[in-house]
């Protein structure tokens, strides 16, 4: 599945995250913070996407929930304010980074 | 009729060593491989001839329950298989037709096993209650086995199945990245214990290999924390590998091959690192494969192999644990109270942690599945996942106001909190056995 | 065709059933057991194992517990089957004077053992009524019953009338007429079919019956030992260095590929 965001096709897979993380910009979170009914975009939530991003980019994969709550200082009930949909399945999701799979 | 979840496609199915077969192929190929299955296992040579359809197992399925399916019934679902083997590998089916119960293979078999088969959690509650004791989760494991081998499989079970071969563990956390985690982990027991807790982290010669699930490096990390706790209490030697991170087995629920060579990881392991005992963590079906399955599959075997919570109550006498002023139940984890042996002791770890411990009813061996079982995650089947946990939404609802809800696997831990809230119970607290046995245990005398 | 019926056909029918049962108990316990099938909690040593099967097998216990109504009929109906099987070894061997063992007369032995004997074909009747009316009365039954299920009960329905027909109204069945036969069948000295129509009926129905029965459900019979055995076995203890296997159906490059 496949989608236009700003003139650019971008693939997504079935759960509608990025297929490809090299491709992230900002104008697919813009697309994913409408999906995923986060609303518009603050700070808060940059905070925590750049975090998320910085720690795959040196790790390539999500950190654990709890290291995100500490290193960003929101507690998990704000990161669900955040994002509804959850750190792993929204938060995520807005970074770029590939959906977090296994017994979750 | 199209399947309640994400297919693998072809791509996928080729990073994993699978292939599609092609559609032409497909009756002779499942026939074919029916056949082999009925010849390698009594269980379902004798599950394909015994079933009287008296239908005492429609009312003691979660899954029936739940989805008021009629395809969900046990008997129901078994017969999905056993009306193709009737009609192609017995002479009275083959003779007789729909008067004995066969059935032609058609363009909708499959899509129909794919169907109902991932709406088994193979929680086995049919046998416990069937007067012959058939056991579905047997052809289940079956069919979804013979499924996949004709590259026919949930998005869901490749891509957790391309992670471990890829990392050695269903989340692919690269090993980097398991460092990190256990820093961060031995961090948070630092500023909890003022003490030096290591998770090492394949560690040479040592005696122990500690196999956690995944996902105690992921969400679950108290799990973890309380696992490390008790081992440094007791003074063991012990190591987790990131060449098998990985409690669970997802081979024993999709395919038997990937199953046996997940084992073989685990023997590897623990042979290149000397240890003499392997811990399992808290995953259910990763315990049922490891202890049911390696000695017929993997062996000779030549270490031991543990559970958390069977080591841990083993141990109760050598352990220091203050009360904690909490109201806790226990969900048994189908595969511990059915498949695996382990009943009485997260009863024993859990009174000898908290002031009050409540029975949810039915328990033990007669417990509800949570309705995730046998790797019933899958987001996209979330509707049929809250059918399949409404028994175990009921059962914890009856208690009233509960503290701490342990459920001592990892997919019930994915699964159940959703269904409490999809259900609207409020329950402060969830998670492990172990977890609590972290918070309990008094390190500092 | 009485002879086709007396002579030909009990053989064939016995010949059948032996050789069909033993047919399908020898390709079930030839085929492997890859993985240990342990219901926990696994019963502790044989003794427990025994009567865990035990009990299933004498009181259908989780049966009991999960539908008291069903157990009851097809508790009956099988602990009947069990009393006129029993029933007609003794009773014809005996001539119905086998309680005098138990010190009655004879004529008392004879009553009591027709009063037993159809006491229990009554019930056995009224039990296989009542299972029938539930196949066709429970949704979830019904649906899930195909043909062969009626047929089984029709037919074993069918043996019990056919029998009770003779208990009930017949007086002048030879009892020792059809041991004489009996006798002779069993020692291969063929002797004349007793020319009783009702005898005839009844001993028909019992042969198809006879050589039904490996090819239908009721093959449930064997596969409950075969089955228990499995669910009770004790689970494998590590370390393990003997009598393990490598399965290859289960591993990469086994016999499938």
């Amino acid at each position: 599945m496949s989608v236009v965001i700003k003139g650019q096709e971008i693939e997504l897979d079935e759960d509608g995250f990025l297929v490809d993380p090299g491709l992230w910009n900002e104008d697919i979170v813009e697309y994913f913070a409408k999906a995923e009914d986060v609303g518009d975009l603050t700070e808060k939530h940059w905070k925590v996407i750049n975090y998320l991003r910085d720690y795959f980019k040196k790790f390539g994969i999500a950190p654990m929930i709890r290291k995100l709550c500490k290193d960003t200082g929101f507690t998990l009930k704000e990161i669900y304010e955040l994002f509804p949909s959850g750190p792993a399945k929204g938060a995520c999701k807005l970074a770029g980074l590939p959906k977090p799979t296994g017994c979750v | 009729m199209k399947p309640p979840m994400h297919v693998a496609k072809e791509t996928d199915l080729a990073a994993i060593g699978f292939a599609v077969s092609p559609l032409q192929e497909q009756q002779q190929k499942t026939v074919g491989k029916l056949n082999e299955l009925v010849n390698a296992m009594r269980s379902l040579s004798v599950i394909m001839e015994t079933c009287t359809k008296c239908g005492i197992c429609a009312n003691q399925c979660h899954s029936y329950l739940g989805t008021d399916d009629f395809n969900n019934i046990p008997a129901a679902r078994a017969d999905l298989v056993r009306r193709i083997y009737k009609r192609y590998l017995t002479l009275r089916g083959k003779y007789l037709g729909s008067y004995v119960g066969a059935e032609e293979f058609d363009d909708q078999t499959l899509t129909k096993w794919l169907t109902y088969f991932y709406q088994c959690n193979e929680c086995r509650r049919c046998a416990r209650f069937c007067p012959f004791g058939i056991d579905t989760a047997e052809v289940t494991i079956a069919a979804r086995h013979i499924l996949s081998e004709l590259g026919i499989m949930p998005k869901f079970m490749q891509g957790i199945t391309a992670n471990m071969i890829k990392s050695g563990n269903n989340m692919g956390i690269p090993k980097p990245a398991i460092i990190d985690c256990a820093e961060f982990m031995e961090e948070e027991i630092k500023e909890e214990t003022g003490l030096d807790i290591k998770i090492p982290i394949d560690k040479p010669n040592s005696d122990v290999l500690y196999i956690p699930s995944s996902a105690d490096f992921f969400t679950n990390i108290d799990t973890m924390i309380g696992a490390a706790k008790l081992f440094y209490k007791l003074g063991l030697n012990w190591t987790i590998s990131s060449s098998i991170l990985e409690a669970a087995n997802f081979g024993l629920l999709f395919n038997l091959k990937v199953m046996s060579e997940h084992n073989d990881r685990m023997k590897e392991a623990a042979l290149s690192l000397g240890a003499k005992l392997v811990i399992q963590g808290e995953c259910g079906h990763g315990w049922r494969a490891a202890k049911m399955y390696s000695e017929g599959v993997n062996g000779p075997i030549p270490f031991e192999i543990i559970h958390i919570l069977d080591f841990c109550a083993l141990n109760l006498d050598n352990l220091q644990l203050r009360k904690l002023p909490l109201r806790v139940t226990l969900h048994d984890p189908c595969n511990y109270a059915r498949a695996g042996e382990i009943c009485e002791q997260p009863r024993q770890i859990l009174r000898a942690c908290v002031d009050e411990f409540v029975e949810m009813t039915p328990n033990r061996d007669e417990n509800f599945c949570c309705g995730g079982g046998s790797g019933i995650l899958m987001d996209e089947m979330m509707e049929i996942r809250m059918k399949l946990g409404k028994m175990k939404a009921d059962q914890v609802k009856a208690l009233g106001k509960i503290d701490y809800l342990a459920m001592p696997c990892s997919i019930c831990k994915a699964q159940i909190p959703n269904v409490l809230s999809h259900y609207g119970i409020d329950i402060a607290n969830m998670g492990g056995v172990m977890d609590l046995v972290g918070k309990a245990i008094v390190l500092n005398e | 065709m009485l002879n086709f019926i007396g002579q030909i056909l009990p053989y064939l029918a016995g010949g059948i059933f032996i050789a069909g049962m033993g047919w399908r108990l020898w390709t079930w316990l030839r085929t492997p057991v890859p993985f240990k099938m342990t219901l926990s909690p696994a019963p502790v040593g044989t003794a427990q194992r025994f009567i865990k099967i035990g009990q299933e097998l004498l009181i259908f216990k989780t049966l009991r517990q999960s539908d008291r109504r069903l157990w009851l009929w097809a508790w009956m109906m099988h602990l009947c089957l069990a009393a006129i099987i029993g029933g007609h070894i003794t009773g014809i061997y005996f001539l119905g004077q086998q309680f005098t063992a138990l010190g009655l007369s004879i004529n008392e032995s004879v009553k009591l053992s027709t009063i037993l004997g159809s006491l229990s074909g009554i019930l056995i009747f009224a039990s296989l009524v009542a299972l029938l009316y539930r196949r066709t009365s429970n949704a979830e039954v019904k649906r899930l019953s195909d043909p062969a299920d009626y047929f089984d009960i029709l037919l074993l329905l069918a043996v019990v009338i056919s029998g009770l027909h003779m208990r009930l109204t017949s007086l002048e069945v030879d009892l020792p007429a059809i041991r004489t036969y009996l006798g002779s069948l069993m020692t291969f000295k063929p002797v004349s079919t007793p020319q009783n129509w009702i005898f005839i009926s009844h001993y028909f129905l019992v042969n198809i019956l006879l050589a039904y029965l490996p090819f239908s459900k009721m093959l449930h019979m064997t596969g409950f030992f075969v089955n228990k055995a499995m669910m009770t076995a004790t689970p494998p203890v590590y370390p393990s260095s003997l009598n393990a296997s490598n399965i290859s159906a289960f591993r990469k490059g086994g016999v499938s590929e």
